[in-house]
């Protein structure tokens, strides 16, 4: 999360940035990862938008997330449409075409290619560390 | 022929009780191979966009859980960055 808070930090004057947040991948009734109950990240799986919705928020504040934030509803729409689930980076241009298809995480999850291409367009860019990309 | 498909039955399982040995020590442990298998393996899909493709459409929450907004709105004027997660 720090990576991309730091890409975010160092290229929003030249691009647009939208974090969309999809169904659970370790919730608390299915696949529950340690690391969670380590990091009190304990949640279940969201039956309702209003149960998504809450996370999220509590997401957001938790690390004062300062992406722009969108909440995929319960028919996981968004998700389908760009296969996202667990984690995945896309960029889209100008024209409304997928510039950049990122990988499925956690494995080929890497933002450092999403910034590979911003570098491209506009150059290295690197401000300071923001607090909340300390975070994590 | 009974004799043969009974062979065959036993290597595919002693190889399939193999891979799962295997998965677990790979994972942590058999509560790992076994969460991925149901839980992340169904949901994990490549899609068919690649770059070039048109961006798909999609409506949605506001954090305010009541305002609504596409994200085709937040297209054209610059590169849209767009990253899908979750808090778990």
């Amino acid at each position: 999360m720090g990576d991309v808070i730091q890409i975010y930090e160092d290229y929003k004057n030249h691009a647009d940035f939208l974090t969309v947040y999809v169904r659970e991948a370790h919730p608390t009734d299915e696949w529950q990862m340690k690391s969670n109950v380590k990091d009190d990240v304990c949640y279940a799986q969201p039956k309702t938008l209003e149960q998504r919705v809450t996370i999220a928020n509590d997401f957001a504040k938790r690390f004062k997330y300062p992406l722009p934030f969108g909440i995929d509803d319960m028919s996981n729409a968004a998700n389908d449409a760009y296969a996202a689930w667990p984690e995945r980076i896309y960029i889209i241009d100008e024209s409304g075409h997928i510039a950049y298809r990122g990988g499925i995480g956690p494995f080929n999850y890497k933002p450092a290619e999403a910034r590979e291409w911003l570098a491209a367009r506009y150059g290295t860019v690197k401000h300071e560390a923001q607090p909340a990309a300390a975070a994590k | 022929m009974r004799r043969l498909l009974k062979w065959a039955a036993g290597v595919i399982g002693l190889l399939l009780v193999g891979a799962f040995v295997a998965l677990s020590f790979l994972a942590g442990s058999p509560k790992e191979v076994y969460g991925m298998l149901r839980y992340a393996l169904p949901h994990m899909h490549r899609g068919t966009l690649l770059v070039g493709s048109d961006a798909p459409d999609a409506r949605l929450v506001g954090l305010d859980g009541t305002s609504h907004f596409h994200i085709r709105e937040r297209t054209g004027a610059r590169p849209l960055v767009l990253v899908f997660g979750s808090f778990t």
